[in-house]
């Protein structure tokens, strides 16, 4: 019973870390970054490079950031902002630069499944249950980003501005904000936050230059069954990742894999607003 | 000494068609102008034309001498034109506070908040509100203040009156003229509510098809009957 | 232009020139493929034949995702798992039973109904009144994810991650496979050239360009997205049963998102809504793969992503149109299918015949009947109990200042989802809860306040439409007669746009752009017709024109028609009841002239007196 409850919350926080990025760039541009997968991918690879140049794999955290930073700067000049009228279209380029991405890893990187030291291993006893110390650690970082996020949000101008722009765009203009630059800076940021994310689900999935896609689609999923709130996106981890565990344990782990998938598109059918306002 | 506003052979619309054709006048500074017509005249329109929401097919734009015809609708805010749309032109879900907060740029927000307190001290009581909360005529008169605290010297209203009860409408008018002559401001005032625009404004203009077909001094006897013949009233 | 509308038919001469018009080019594309294809073994290595052979059945794949996106705007990631439901079909069954005469057809069959289940199910879920494009692409998302789990927890049964391989198969040469697949694809590809050609055709791209205006039609748009989305599912069915005869191996990737993608990317670059474009693109990018990616495999799939962004970013039309559109800058040759003008054939126009076509009695009681009409959004109220009548005959006019709800008013008329609460009758049908088409076939027309009328299509195009709920659209061709009621057949004559009939819609002035529209709403038989502002922007001439209309068919034909204008002059000249709403209630009802001659009314108007305010 306890090794499945701290299941349910360490899932959610993978979960948490991984879509947090997405809902961002979703809330303020109205579009699915499909190169949210390979930024992932780069986030891992960031883990795979302090690896190899034996640092510590914590130091990773800041690299995957600045190297997803990096990459959404570019998708963001070279796909989003041309095509901000054509919001289906936007998904095939970001996507289009995802594959793009993906091969430059294999050419630089190879193919080949790699791994990288964990920041942390073994395991912690928790009411009677021993149970690994990274997972929970994982929850720490997921609080935390989600502290600094709504911190951000809530408390600073920019966060202010932010919030005007997924609210209405047209009117933050006419009072004078610059949303073109508000759009970048959260594609950006988002895409840091995918790198982050990259990093660290290493030690709970191997390194390839796929390894973003599986997470992709949960992560777009629990998006939009969140709307554009991070409080929503908690209950939306929790909850479809919580049945996620569950579907797992009690029919079979590969149901268990689509149940976010499947549950969220269902969901979505009868209320379309998903979590939103619930 | 240029116009706070000037606009010269504007034509604009939407797509291939020609909403407003070949427009000119000037805004004074600490002027007010009401821009009458009947609905489905470009009224609108014009105001989101000259705020950069709508490109300009022809004509010209300046702002104290200086040419916006091109600038994105941030810049033309932060040059100093205040906007108020007609709909949805407050954030429901954000405080009044924050409402004002987002519109002020490159003045102190103590500086801001003075300039409320001046007009709509109750605002100040409430700044933690959401302003969806507010009440219809509360909303107009926070929309009135945020664009005051801006300290825009342009400001661009587009039927503020609409649905308020004729007391709001007073306070209102008593807040246009408040800005104008504390700040000196000028107005361009949209407006379906005659009686108001004739009280407020200095001078008044009639657009129809997208052509001004009527232009006057607001003083002048007989101007509401001589208007509200072409508004087919 | 008279002569273009006479009453008499000469069906003989006629019917054969539409068939020769429409089967001119399908037979084309018949005869350049058969060439091809039946040439193709004597001139192509075995290795490329083999390739391409895959390849051929994959384009008729793509070939389902440009029907979809291209013409639909349906943008599909899980065509992957219908080709995938064929296959497996065919895998499975002579796997596990063998293969037989008895058991091949058996399991085309198979896979086929499989397939349809899989399209009815994501047809349930993407398309119903109110769903987004995006929500649909999400759903065609998560069928390839959820197939290719299926079959990797199937164990020895589907032989999961390694798939199925070694069983028995038909037993026909490399050039026979070649041959059947590329018959195939020539066939699809030339029925699919015939129905996108159609007037049905035109119901697809009416889709993609205005959905809310086809629901408006009485068009029952997410049923046609859905028969769409059946028959496509058949076709990569069908497809994947061959190439599992053919290559005695199938795979989980088959059903995987990422040939889903794949088939996108194919259709990108050959040019989404040309057909060929995505055949051609199909062939040209899989048959190069294999080639190149021996030697070079991730290069060549950079190169692919990049050209898929460039052509996605700056060229949105892909590479046919492209390289057609330069063509016939040179050669003043247009390939089938390119940026050339589409050969437009202007139908003549016939009255229908005065029957009473449309399902819908006229009542003895009301036309329309509203009571107790609410609609608020959140705390918001907009309408507060509206109730009143009107009868045909009628013409009734609502007017009143901004924001008073006279829109919001036409929108719960029109659409039985809009309401909060409160009934709308019409002709003794009580509309209750059902979506835009519903309402249209139980007599409600609605026109939009801005002209809402298809850009791309021309005016005879956009009128036919609005007939396809009494005339079924022709699949295959396009007919060289448009039958419109006398009413809507008026309004095209007296304003010009008769003359104009083969024009895209987009190039008309604002005015006809209005007229399009009424002639549109009316061509769908109404008893009750909806106008939000038909006058908005027209000038004085065009304004009176439409007026006279307007008085003229509700004289004439027993209309009833509702009428939202700010124009009180207007409103004088030509209604024969007057409703003030304000601040989302009934202030008055009446004539004209105790409207007009309302001290209150006035005063509302110029906002000098204010009711209480409920907001």
């Amino acid at each position: 019973m306890v090794a499945q409850f701290l299941d349910i919350i360490t899932t959610a926080a993978f979960l948490y870390v991984v879509s947090s990025g997405l809902l961002l760039v979703f809330g303020v541009m109205k579009i699915i970054n499909f190169a949210h997968g390979a930024m992932l991918t780069l986030g891992g690879y960031a883990a795979l490079l302090c690896t190899k140049a034996g640092l510590n794999p914590w130091l990773g955290l800041p690299l995957a950031a600045l190297i997803g930073g990096l990459a959404g700067i570019l998708v963001e000049r070279l796909a989003v902002r041309p095509l901000y009228a054509r919001p289906l279209d936007a998904i095939l380029a970001t996507w289009g630069l995802g594959i793009v991405i993906g091969q430059l890893i294999t050419l630089y990187f190879g193919r080949g499944v790699q791994f990288a030291e964990a920041p942390l291993t073994g395991t912690v006893n928790v009411l009677g249950e021993s149970y690994s110390i990274y997972r929970l650690s994982v929850v720490a970082v997921a609080a935390a980003l989600g502290g600094v996020l709504t911190l951000i949000l809530r408390g600073t101008r920019l966060g202010l501005e932010t919030r005007a722009v997924i609210m209405n765009e047209d009117l933050a203009r006419g009072l004078g904000i610059n949303s073109r630059l508000v759009r970048f800076l959260t594609f950006t940021l988002g895409s840091a936050l995918a790198g982050i994310a990259g990093m660290l689900i290493t030690p709970i999935s191997s390194i390839d230059p796929n390894m973003g896609v599986p997470w992709l689609v949960n992560a777009f999923m629990l998006v939009l069954v969140s709307g554009h709130s991070l409080t929503t996106l908690v209950v939306s981890c929790l909850v479809l990742g919580g049945a996620q565990v569950l579907v797992s344990a009690y029919v079979n782990p590969i149901l268990g894999g689509l149940t976010i998938a499947v549950l969220a598109a269902i969901i979505l059918r009868i209320r379309p607003e998903g979590f939103a306002r619930a | 000494m240029s116009a706070a506003l000037h606009v010269s052979d504007l034509t604009c619309g939407y797509g291939e068609s020609v909403v407003i054709q070949d427009l000119s006048f000037d805004l004074a500074h600490g002027e007010i102008l009401a821009v009458l017509g009947k609905n489905g005249m470009g009224k609108s329109t014009l105001l989101r034309t000259i705020m950069g929401f709508l490109r300009k097919q022809t004509g010209r734009v300046e702002l104290n001498g200086r040419d916006i015809s091109v600038a994105a609708p941030y810049r033309i805010a932060r040059l100093g034109v205040g906007y108020v749309a007609q709909e949805k032109a407050l954030f429901q879900d954000l405080t009044v506070e924050e409402n004002i907060r987002l519109a002020v740029h490159g003045r102190s927000y103590a500086q801001a908040l003075d300039a409320v307190k001046k007009v709509f001290p109750f605002l100040l009581e409430r700044r933690s509100q959401r302003a969806g909360t507010l009440s219809g005529g509360e909303q107009k008169m926070l929309l009135m203040a945020r664009t005051l605290a801006t300290g825009a010297r342009v400001m661009l209203v587009d039927e503020i009156t609409e649905g308020l009860q004729p007391k709001m409408v007073a306070r209102i008018g008593d807040a246009v003229r408040q800005a104008r002559e504390v700040h000196g401001a000028s107005f361009l005032v949209v407006e379906q509510h005659l009686g108001f625009a004739l009280d407020v404004a200095d001078r008044y203009l009639v657009i129809q098809n997208g052509e001004i077909i009527l232009s006057g001094d607001c003083r002048e006897s007989g101007a509401s009957s001589q208007i509200a013949k072409y508004l087919s009233l | 232009m008279l002569e273009n509308t006479e009453t008499v038919t000469r069906p003989k001469a006629r019917a054969s020139g539409e068939t020769w018009r429409a089967l001119a080019p399908a037979i084309a594309i018949a005869l350049v493929g058969a060439a091809v294809i039946g040439i193709g073994p004597y001139v192509l290595d075995s290795y490329s034949l083999s390739v391409l052979t895959r390849s051929l059945l994959y384009a008729a794949v793509a070939l389902t995702v440009d029907l979809l996106w291209g013409y639909m705007g349906i943008l599909t990631f899980g065509q992957s798992a219908f080709f995938a439901a064929g296959a497996y079909a065919a895998g499975l069954i002579f796997s596990h039973v063998g293969f037989s005469p008895a058991t091949a057809p058996l399991a085309l069959v198979g896979g086929v109904v499989v397939a349809l289940v899989l399209a009815g199910i994501v047809g349930w879920l993407a398309f119903w009144h109110g769903a987004t494009n995006l929500y649909a692409s999400v759903i065609t998302l998560v069928l390839p994810i959820v197939c290719t789990q299926l079959i990797f927890s199937g164990g020895n049964f589907t032989g999961s991650s390694s798939g199925l391989s070694g069983f028995e198969s038909f037993d026909l040469s490399m050039e026979a496979w070649f041959w059947l697949s590329g018959s195939f694809l020539t066939a699809i590809t030339a029925m699919a050239w015939l129905l996108v050609n159609s007037d049905a055709g035109r119901v697809l791209v009416a889709i993609r360009e205005n959905e809310q205006r086809c629901q408006y039609l009485g068009i029952d748009t997410p049923r046609v997205k859905t028969l769409i989305f059946l028959l496509c599912a058949v076709i990569g069915a069908i497809a994947g049963y061959i190439f599992a005869g053919y290559a005695m191996v199938v795979s989980p990737e088959l059903a995987g998102f990422v040939f889903g993608t794949e088939l996108v990317i194919w259709t990108a670059l050959g040019g989404r809504a040309t057909l060929i474009g995505p055949v051609l693109g199909t062939l040209l990018v899989d048959y190069e793969s294999a080639q190149l990616s021996g030697d070079y495999p991730f290069v060549w799939k950079l190169i692919i992503g990049s050209a898929f962004v460039l052509v996605i970013v700056a060229f949105p039309r892909g590479l046919l149109p492209l390289v057609s559109g330069a063509a016939s800058r040179i050669g003043r040759h247009v390939l089938p299918g390119g940026t050339g003008e589409r050969a437009v054939s202007v139908p003549r126009l016939l009255a229908l015949p005065v029957s009473d076509a449309q399902g819908t009695e006229a009542g003895s009681g009301p036309a329309l009947k509203v009571s107790g009409v609410r609609k608020s959004f959140g705390s918001l109220t907009v309408l507060d109990g509206i109730d009143f009548r009107a009868h045909a005959g009628e013409l009734v006019s609502l007017v009143g200042p901004n924001g008073a709800g006279k829109t919001t008013l036409m929108r719960c008329i029109a659409d039985g989802t809009e309401r909060t609460s409160g009934e709308v009758v019409v002709n003794g049908h009580d509309l209750g809860r059902a979506t835009p088409e519903r309402c249209v076939a139980l007599g409600v027309g609605r026109k939009f306040q801005t002209a809402n009328v298809f850009d791309t299509l021309t005016v005879a195009e956009c009128l036919r439409l609005a007939r396809s709920r009494h005339e079924r659209p022709s699949l295959w061709r396009r007919r060289d007669v448009l039958h419109l009621p006398e009413a809507s057949l008026h309004v095209v004559r007296v304003t010009g746009l008769a003359s104009r009939l083969g024009e895209e819609a987009r190039l008309l002035s604002h005015g006809l752009k209005q007229a399009l529209e009424l002639a549109m709403v009316l061509a769908l038989e109404p008893r009750v017709v909806l106008l939000d502002e038909p006058t908005a922007g027209l000038t004085k001439a065009e304004r009176t024109q439409i007026g006279s209309i307007l008085t003229d068919i509700v004289r004439t034909r027993g209309l009833c028609v509702l009428l939202v204008e700010h124009d009180l002059g207007f409103v004088r000249e030509i209604s024969s009841r007057v409703i003030v709403l304000h601040q989302g209630r009934i202030l008055l009802d009446g004539s004209v002239d105790d409207v007009v001659s309302s001290e209150l009314v006035a005063s509302v108007y110029t906002g000098a007196v204010n009711l209480e305010h409920t907001a």
